[in-house]
């Protein structure tokens, strides 16, 4: 049994050989790397107005009719924020739909992805329910199906019929502005953010009109319009992940 | 009849029969927990939404790190020269197999759908951290695969009744030294990013650092080896089958103690580098750490017992030399690195920064592992104390004699190849 033996120079031979593959591949994964949401096109976004949210809840429960999301869910909690003046102040908060979401960067089998207009998707075929993205999300969005949802939704029909499909036991899911709205809207020729029935689903329950809906690339939109003439803000700019949802803060009455 | 009678009697009576009962108790229990897992959900756990994450992924980081040695040796001996560690390197590459196969086992239990597990393989999402590990981690379970070939081609019955597929078996060995650039470069890049899964995000402040990944492949090779110089050592306490030259087992207990050297150092100035300015959920996570639930954890399992006591043990001579002291100092070592882990895991998780509008805010949460969750993982446990038990009884996976005797088999028998090895 002769062994060949196993030079220093064919270690520097095949080390060298290994380096330059995982720089290759790296340079690829940097040329072909997600570098956030695609821009141009309809860009959708929502505006909530605190002033005129009352926390009312009605469009918590519509999501849960029209997404046919658990009663011990929510997709889109109210909370309360800091009172001003000793008025309540709510905070409504749905999926953020960021531009550079990090649940869409940690997800690994690519289960969060990105639509052309920006909403951030979620495949729940795909998903394998490791809750990377649980953990990843700064805004809580994503709720874990920690059992299956078996029984009759209380939410229908009171507050609207199912629209999508029950998600199944052992997947994280999320709000994704109501797309099926939004399709279907589109699809026989009505316009988002305008006509009711393109638009999500807790803009239209909302009885004060907190919420409006829109498309942030068209300037004449209602949310560019209202974005353009109020001061607003975003949850965790400072993260930098570009949120599509813009509060208008609380002006304390003059 | 009586015959089988005394057959059984003096098998549960040995040491070995006794110890197989015992994990074979723990197995069943595990197996049952990891059905019940499976029919009603990750209900039966204590994770939420807050913590989701828990005991098993801890397990999980764990047995990888535990597997560390392996990549370490191999590169060691096959790479760098050191022939003399050639055994050592096969302890560790078994050890490296169960721990990787265990971590596999936690995973599957870990996923909320474990029927896609396989979508891991086939959906790719190149920019994720856990898609990369995922990838090294089923490569690297291949490499170790093809590393322990040669060692299952040493069971005597495969060898008698397929001496050709033995021959085959032990002939991988051959490819040993890119098996172990291969395992070196897979590991390299998975036993830190594991560090890096937590290390990248930017929602969990105290995660949110770079040194995370560098402390986690540091630990995890002396973790590793630690890891192998104990199981060698209890293995020889235990049963004649394991084989030991103590002087092997010494010098690589030496180099762990300065390994833990080194990674102090970076842990000393990545926990003091956090000590600077207020930042919210990273001081209170440090607090958590330093002064809160944590505290105990950290001082006694992660720092004095798990490092301090250890790396004096390990590099003061005569407790270096003494067995016991030594086997306590490695024990612990490995003990601290799963304190570590479990520590990292949970700390970003219980404490919670608030997304509200304003300066943002720190909330706590909680969490301990359910009766399920322990009896599941304790069976993935025992799973691995099991192969490993086989192996020192079968596979001579402890014996510091082997490749010495294989070289003087091979001289008597089969002067021109070793196909006639078996």
């Amino acid at each position: 049994m002769t062994e060949k033996e196993f030079s220093r120079r064919d270690l520097l031979k095949v080390t060298g050989v290994a380096a330059a593959a995982v720089i290759g591949l790296q340079v690829y994964n940097d040329v072909s790397a997600s570098e956030g949401a695609p821009t141009g096109g309809r860009q959708w976004a929502m505006v909530i107005d605190q002033n005129k949210c009352t926390g009312c809840g009605y469009c918590v429960m519509a999501c849960r009719a029209h997404n046919d999301v658990a009663p011990d869910h929510t997709w889109n909690p109210v909370l309360e924020d800091v009172p001003v003046n000793d008025k309540k102040v709510y905070l409504p908060r749905p999926c953020m739909q960021c531009a550079k979401a990090p649940c869409v960067d940690v997800c690994m089998v690519g289960a969060s992805y990105y639509r052309p207009d920006g909403i951030v998707m979620m495949d729940y075929d795909k998903c394998i329910g490791c809750r990377y993205c649980e953990v990843a999300c700064p805004y809580s969005a994503r709720s874990f199906n920690w059992t299956s949802f078996d029984a009759p939704n209380p939410a229908v029909p009171e507050w609207g019929e199912p629209e999508v499909a029950r998600r199944p036991r052992g997947v994280p899911e999320k709000c994704a502005f109501c797309y099926q709205r939004i399709d279907r809207g589109i699809a026989i020729g009505l316009t988002p953010g305008v006509d009711l029935d393109a638009t999500p689903s807790c803009v239209v329950a909302c009885p004060v009109g907190a919420r409006t809906f829109g498309d942030l690339s068209d300037p004449t939109s209602p949310v560019s319009v209202l974005l353009h003439d109020n001061s607003s803000f975003r949850l965790r700019d400072d993260l930098g992940t570009g949120t599509r949802v813009y509060y208008l803060p609380v002006k304390p009455e003059a | 009849m009586m015959k089988t009678f005394s057959m059984v009697t003096s098998f549960f009576g040995s040491l070995w029969g006794k110890w197989l009962t015992l994990l074979s108790l723990f197995l069943v229990m595990g197996l049952g927990a990891g059905l019940y897992v499976f029919w009603k959900g990750l209900s039966v756990t204590n994770l939420t939404d807050m913590v989701p994450w828990g005991l098993w992924i801890t397990i999980d980081l764990s047995s990888i790190a535990m597997a560390g040695g392996a990549f370490f040796l191999c590169a060691g001996v096959y790479l760098f020269g050191l022939k003399k560690y050639e055994p050592v390197a096969r302890t560790a590459t078994f050890v490296g197999l169960s721990g990787y196969t265990m971590a596999m086992l936690a995973l599957i239990l870990d996923i909320g759908r474990p029927d896609r597990f396989w979508h891991a393989m086939v959906y790719w999402n190149e920019r994720s951290l856990l898609w990369e590990v995922t990838m090294c981690v089923c490569l690297y379970l291949m490499v170790l695969l093809l590393e322990v070939m040669p060692i299952i081609a040493s069971l005597d019955w495969l060898r008698n009744r397929l001496p050709k597929l033995a021959a085959m078996m032990e002939h991988v060995h051959h490819f040993a030294p890119y098996l172990a650039i291969v395992g070196m470069c897979l590991s390299m890049l998975h036993q830190s990013s594991l560090g890096a899964v937590y290390g990248v995000l930017k929602s969990h402040p105290f995660w949110y650092r770079p040194d995370i990944a560098v402390l986690f492949i540091m630990s995890a090779v002396a973790a590793g080896m630690s890891m192998t110089v104990f199981t060698s050592m209890l293995a020889t306490r235990l049963t004649k089958r394991a084989i030991v030259k103590d002087e092997l087992l010494e010098r690589v207990s030496y180099f762990i103690g300065w390994m833990m050297v080194a990674y102090l150092y970076f842990r000393f100035w990545d926990a003091w580098s956090m000590n600077y300015t207020y930042q919210a959920g990273k001081t209170e996570a440090l607090s958590v750490l330093t002064s809160g639930v944590l505290s105990f954890n950290f001082w006694f399992g992660e720092i004095l017992l798990g490092a301090v006591l250890p790396i004096i043990l390990l590099l003061n001579t005569k407790t270096r030399l003494n067995p016991y002291s030594r086997m306590l100092a490695v024990f612990l070592i490995a003990a601290g690195v799963v304190a570590f882990r479990w520590d990292t895991n949970l700390i970003g998780q219980i404490v919670m920064v608030s997304y509200m509008p304003g300066e943002p805010t720190v909330s706590y949460s909680s969490y301990s592992p359910s009766l399920i969750e322990w009896l599941a993982g304790g069976g993935i446990i025992a799973y691995g104390l099991t192969l490993f038990s086989l192996g020192v009884r079968y596979l001579h996976v402890v014996d510091h004699t082997i490749y010495e005797k294989k070289h003087e088999a091979v001289q008597e028998t089969a002067p021109v190849g070793n196909a006639v090895l078996a």
